[in-house]
């Protein structure tokens, strides 16, 4: 029962997002909301990342961003590189601390498949061996949210350096072609658009099947009684490792979706805000449900998306008055109020139940 | 000390030769010479350079007026002597020149030794600082024609601090130089007996002198003297790393031992103290432009006076959040925290909104003013010392409160086991407030601490608050010895990693380290049992 009502929202949202990702080169809307449009869902896919271990999981990380920076630097490091071979401009940043090429470390970045397992081999390296750490010494709570964040903003620290050669305080941009097409065409930014919502789409489904399948009972397990799951056997260290590293290849996967849409990726990424803002859009949307952490990050971006052109000064007011109401008023946030709304004519115990479980 | 030392034997120095040197001033034949020939004239300079360094004060102060005079053409010779404007020269009673009187004029070469007299004569009796500075600057162009102990005795009997150490300044430039070679090496001597980097870079451009290779003695000085500073130095910059280091732990003690108590007690991570911070550093600089508008005598000590105001104030903000926010969400502390995460922000916009987003300009009050050099290049500055002092008397006020008062023993039932102090009829609600309250007061007074050091704007609460949580995590669960000895530990390694790889590299160690340390003692150094969340 429980199952059918989430897997309603959960169907209608796919649906939704598959026809969004058809209806784009169809009825080709204004670049800047097709460009806002994918976007978000780079976004929506980070709060996705975040949902699966806090949500499922009860391990919140202020340090996500770390992943999402990982897989948008190494993005922008391929794409750099590949408009450096089609077009033979060194990047400005290296123009500017007076290099004449590449450092050694960027060779090979050229050729995407290689950037992906770079990318890849880096996400899991650092995810795994933090992971490991912090869980085999079980840090958690409110322990590992304040490592992660450190984590975070020494990462930023570092790549605030000029002479690493990742761009330093400028960061990387002047990307000019993808996969051999210009990256500023008008359908350039439709295709990207379309599949980074496709990718949420994709991204969301796999999320879907993992927590309702048998693993994704003892996700929950974990989160709700962790002592009790060891003393009946199951490795937990194992199992948090696991979903862990999944869940920032996710954020990986989203910074990398993100990056070449912005067309600029700098160490603003990494700054501790932009972490604590992934869990407020899982808060806001609802945490321990993926769509409610989809839908709360669309909705918290779009409005700031609105408001940081229509009105700068007012949406950090706003930001912050959204957080106490979901705190104080919706603890499972938006989820709390389609409790109100979509569900009275099923029955208020049932829905209780539903509620509680997610909890 | 070595300083005083030096002052020491400089004045026995003088008391020494200034006996066998004074000797009766003969004034009229003074002024003859002054109003003779171009070689009496220049005689008559020598021995007014020589009063300079040697005469007694009363002579100093009758001859200080005769060498700006010639200068100036203001001396006026006739047969009984000479008339000074209008009194004689040498009795100093009224009289007025008669017509016949001539002008002497200095010859180029007698000029400079005048002015030379003359400054050296205003830097031994001129009444203000400035003038004696003016004196000093002009000496200091001609180092090689000073009488012997005229510095010395200048230094002596110099008052103003800063003028007295250019002057001794000058006096080793000037015995460096000098023909002589005992002089030169005790010059040496003399210098590396206060070592600084640039005492260093005076004596080891020595090496290229000709006597270096020469003069066997002079080698043995300069190589000594060398090696002296250089040990000088080495101690001074431990020194200094040490008390960088301590400066730094007690700000990093006064951003968290506020977050501790409140950390240990709630188990609630209070992401908006760095803006309580902030705002205990906008309170302070209000109560400064209060001060400059309602009783400016009193602005040095705003820093005093804004303590309690600092405190109350964050306190009262902290214990409003308190009542209306946090005290839903103590079973979630991961939701607390997005929730003070949420006050922090809107403070920093609010602030932005009112003050604008520029650095505060505060007055630098004469006590948190300069510092006294040590050793090496190592200077005791008074800003530093002022932020240590205050750590020490806020560790002393903060481990009062919460080992011998009532509200402390509540503190500390609770912080060990919430249900169980309930229980006992502890009233938790009003403690938490309570804790909360001072909590964020202790916030509120580390940016008063702040103030005089870093720059004081919207944002700088973000800059402590990681830090901050390092020092929480590292010393355990709201334990003020925790607190403390993390503060210590991370502020000392920071110091010492910086000059080495930098500012970044120490944070990124420091994280490293205490990842590690969670290892072995995942509850910190200090962890009181019962009460993880």
């Amino acid at each position: 029962m429980t199952r059918w009502t989430q897997d309603r929202a959960f169907l209608a949202l796919i649906a939704v997002l598959v026809i969004v990702a058809v209806a784009m080169p169809v009825l080709e809307p204004s670049r800047y909301l097709t460009n806002a449009i994918g976007q978000l869902a780079a976004f929506a896919v980070l709060a996705l990342s975040l949902d699966l271990i806090w949500g499922y999981l009860g391990i919140l990380s202020l340090g996500h961003g770390l992943f999402f920076a990982i897989g948008g630097y190494v993005i922008a490091m391929h794409l750099l590189k590949h408009s450096f071979e089609v077009t033979g401009t060194v990047p400005d940043f290296l123009q500017f601390m007076g290099w004449k090429d590449f450092p050694f470390y960027w060779a090979g970045f050229g050729s995407f498949p290689y950037a992906l397992v770079i990318a890849i081999a880096v996400t899991t390296l650092i995810a795994g061996v933090f992971g490991y750490v912090s869980f085999r010494s079980r840090v958690g709570g409110v322990y590992f949210a304040i490592i992660t964040q450190a984590l975070v903003y020494v990462a930023m620290l570092l790549m605030f350096r000029n002479d690493t050669g990742f761009g330093g305080n400028n960061g990387m941009t002047g990307f000019a072609v993808v996969f051999g097409w210009p990256i500023g065409t008008t359908g350039m930014i439709t295709a990207m658009a379309v599949v980074s919502v496709l990718a949420l789409a994709g991204v969301l489904l796999a999320c879907r099947m993992l927590v309702g399948s048998r693993f994704g009972a003892l996700m929950l397990a974990t989160r709700d009684d962790e002592t009790r799951l060891r003393t009946l056997g199951y490795e937990t260290l194992r199992l948090k490792l696991a979903v862990w590293c999944l869940s920032a290849l996710i954020a990986m996967l989203a910074g990398m979706l993100y990056v070449p849409q912005v067309g600029i990726i700098n160490p603003r990424v990494l700054s501790p805000e932009l972490s604590l803002e992934i869990a407020v859009w899982v808060a806001i949307g609802g945490r321990g449900h993926l769509v409610g952490a989809v839908i709360g990050a669309l909705l918290v971006n779009a409005v700031k998306f609105w408001l940081s052109s229509a009105a700068p000064e007012v949406w950090p007011f706003i930001l912050s008055g959204l957080i106490v109401l979901v705190v104080l008023v919706f603890p499972n946030g938006l989820v709390d109020l389609a409790k109100f709304r979509l569900t009275r004519p099923m029955g208020a115990k049932r829905l209780a139940t539903e509620i509680g479980e997610a909890r | 000390m070595t300083r005083c030392i030096h002052l020491l034997l400089a004045l026995a120095g003088t008391l020494l030769a200034l006996p066998a040197m004074a000797a009766p001033l003969d004034r009229p034949a003074l002024i003859a010479q002054l109003c003779g020939n171009a070689g009496a004239m220049g005689e008559a300079g020598a021995a007014l350079l020589a009063l300079a360094a040697a005469g007694s004060a009363e002579d100093r102060g009758w001859a200080a007026p005769l060498a700006k005079a010639l200068i100036d053409k203001k001396l006026a010779c006739d047969d009984t002597g000479a008339v000074l404007g209008d009194v004689d020269a040498v009795t100093r009673a009224p009289r007025t020149a008669p017509d016949t009187a001539r002008t002497p004029v200095l010859s180029l070469k007698n000029r400079a030794v005048f002015e030379t007299a003359d400054a050296a004569l205003a830097l031994r009796s001129a009444p203000d600082t400035d003038q004696r500075a003016a004196a000093l600057r002009t000496l200091e162009r001609r180092p090689g024609s000073l009488p012997e102990g005229l510095l010395d005795a200048a230094a002596a009997s110099e008052s103003d601090a800063g003028l007295r150490t250019q002057i001794e300044t000058l006096a080793q430039t000037a015995a460096l130089n000098s023909p002589d070679m005992a002089k030169r090496i005790n010059a040496i001597n003399r210098i590396a007996e206060t070592p600084s980097r640039r005492a260093l870079t005076q004596i080891s451009a020595l090496k290229a002198d000709p006597a270096y290779a020469s003069d066997a003695g002079f080698r043995q000085a300069v190589d000594r003297a060398v090696g002296r500073i250089d040990r000088g130095i080495a101690i001074g910059d431990t020194l200094a790393a040490l008390y960088n280091g301590l400066s730094f732990a007690s700000i990093l003690f006064m951003a968290a031992i506020g977050l501790a108590i409140i950390f240990g007690l709630m188990g609630v991570i209070n992401l908006a103290q760095g803006e309580l911070i902030m705002i205990g550093a906008y309170v302070t600089y209000l109560v400064q432009e209060a001060l400059r508008h309602l009783v400016p005598a009193l602005l040095d000590w705003y820093l005093v006076l804004a303590i309690p105001f600092a405190f109350l104030v964050t306190a009262a903000i902290g214990i409003a959040l308190e009542a209306s926010l946090l005290r839903h969400l103590y079973k979630r502390p991961l939701m607390s925290l997005l929730a003070t995460w949420a006050v922090s922000l809107f403070l920093v916009n609010l602030v932005r909104v009112i003050f604008g987003t520029q650095n505060l300009q505060f007055e630098t009050p004469f006590y948190v003013t300069g510092g006294v050099p040590v050793i090496g290049d190592f200077i005791f500055t008074w800003n530093r010392m002022f932020a240590i002092a205050f750590a020490v008397a806020t560790l002393a006020i903060t481990w009062a409160v919460v080992r011998k008062t009532p509200l402390g023993l509540n503190i500390r039932a609770v912080t060990q086991n919430r249900d169980m102090a309930a229980c006992i009829g502890i009233p938790t609600r009003r403690v938490d407030m309570m804790a909360f309250g001072l909590g964020s007061g202790l916030a509120g007074l580390a940016g008063l601490a702040l103030s005089p050091i870093y720059s004081v704007n919207p944002q700088m609460g973000q800059n402590f608050i990681i830090d901050s949580f390092m020092v929480v995590v590292l010393g355990g669960v709201g334990t003020i010895a925790g607190t403390v000895v993390a503060a210590l530990g991370i502020g000392q390694i920071n110091v010492l990693i910086e000059p080495l790889w930098g500012a970044v590299a120490a944070k990124v160690i420091v994280l490293l380290m205490i990842i590690g340390f969670l290892q072995w003692r995942p509850e910190g150094l200090f962890a009181v049992k019962g009460c993880r969340k």
